[in-house]
């Protein structure tokens, strides 16, 4: 049924269901569909534009590598995605940038906040340290939980956590509303 | 409260995937790759079935299998020579039978034909 369609009038399911069988164009589909998001993710989470589009390619052809193991119960965005994230962690961890228990560098509170950075995510990312941006991102951008996120930095749970909130602290001030910047920020637990 | 809807807030931000102007390339690359890597693969799958199928038939060859198997086929045909004597003998046993062999031989023709029939419904009536 769904072969006799064009793939851009599929639906993500079926198109996972057509590449499981083979279909090369009807993961192209899935690409065109969803390259963007995982790019930007990688981006998000600290890598530089080139090393974010490598990644996000290896991330799509190990996506077909195990596309029957897509069933469809989450958006297949997010299922690539984590399967980005988890490759940039690994590259991250190989290349020993990463130390949860860095010190971490404390510059979101001072200096000028332009309007544009206030609603751009991406400017508001950048304002944030290493390892917060890669908590923050992790738990937001890929839909990772704590306790996953943890486990794939091997890092203790209470770690990310903290990270996390940090992150979250200096994105609000920066995206959220001005008498939201002037209230107290209370403690994250939402993703855990 | 408003924790919670900054938090929904940034999950929908995270949610917008950033415009690339050269999304369309991006996908025609990781298309490039995944033809590339299938090309290969059937190619590896091709070579690896070629060397093995060479390596059957030297086994094959430098085994006695052939030369047993003209063995057993000339013992085949002593047999079938001798079914078709035998066949043969049958038949002119049957012309001694007071309606003739050719109304035996008819009789056989039928039955292949009533078994053909049958099984053409058997058929039909399966599907």
């Amino acid at each position: 049924m769904a072969g006799t369609r064009a793939p851009a009038s599929l639906h993500d399911v079926e198109l996972a269901a057509l590449a499981a069988a083979g279909d090369r164009p009807a993961f192209g589909e899935l690409v065109r569909r969803h390259g963007s998001a995982v790019r930007g993710l990688l981006r998000r989470m600290g890598a530089e534009p080139a090393l974010a589009d490598d990644l996000a390619q290896d991330a799509f052809l190990a996506a077909f590598e195990r596309i029957a193991e897509f069933r469809g119960d989450g958006t297949f965005s997010a299922w690539v995605r984590k399967i980005a994230a988890r490759l940039y962690i690994r590259r991250w961890r190989r290349e020993a940038r990463f130390d949860p228990e860095a010190e971490v560098i404390d510059e979101g509170h001072g200096g000028e906040v332009s309007v544009a950075a206030r609603i751009d995510l991406d400017e508001a990312l950048k304002m944030l340290s290493p390892v917060e941006r890669m908590c923050v991102s992790l738990c937001y951008g890929a839909g990772v939980s704590h306790a996953e996120a943890a486990e794939a930095l091997n890092t203790p749970l209470g770690t990310v956590k903290s990270h996390v909130k940090r992150g979250l602290d200096k994105l609000r001030l920066r995206l959220a509303p001005p008498e939201g910047a002037a209230r107290e920020p209370a403690g994250s637990e939402g993703h855990g | 409260m408003a924790e919670l809807d900054f938090e929904m807030k940034l999950d929908r931000m995270f949610n917008e995937p950033p415009a690339f102007a050269d999304a369309e390339p991006f996908a025609t690359l990781v298309e490039m790759r995944l033809n590339r890597g299938w090309n290969l693969r059937q190619m590896g799958i091709g070579a690896a079935g070629l060397v093995a199928g060479l390596v059957g038939v030297s086994q094959l060859l430098n085994s006695q299998l052939l030369l047993d198997v003209s063995q057993v086929t000339e013992r085949q045909a002593l047999a079938f020579s001798g079914g078709v004597t035998g066949l043969a003998k049958m038949s002119a046993n049957l012309s001694a039978l007071p309606f003739g062999g050719e109304a035996v031989w008819l009789a056989m023709a039928l039955g292949v034909m009533a078994l053909a029939f049958a099984v053409t419904r058997a058929v039909e009536g399966f599907q």
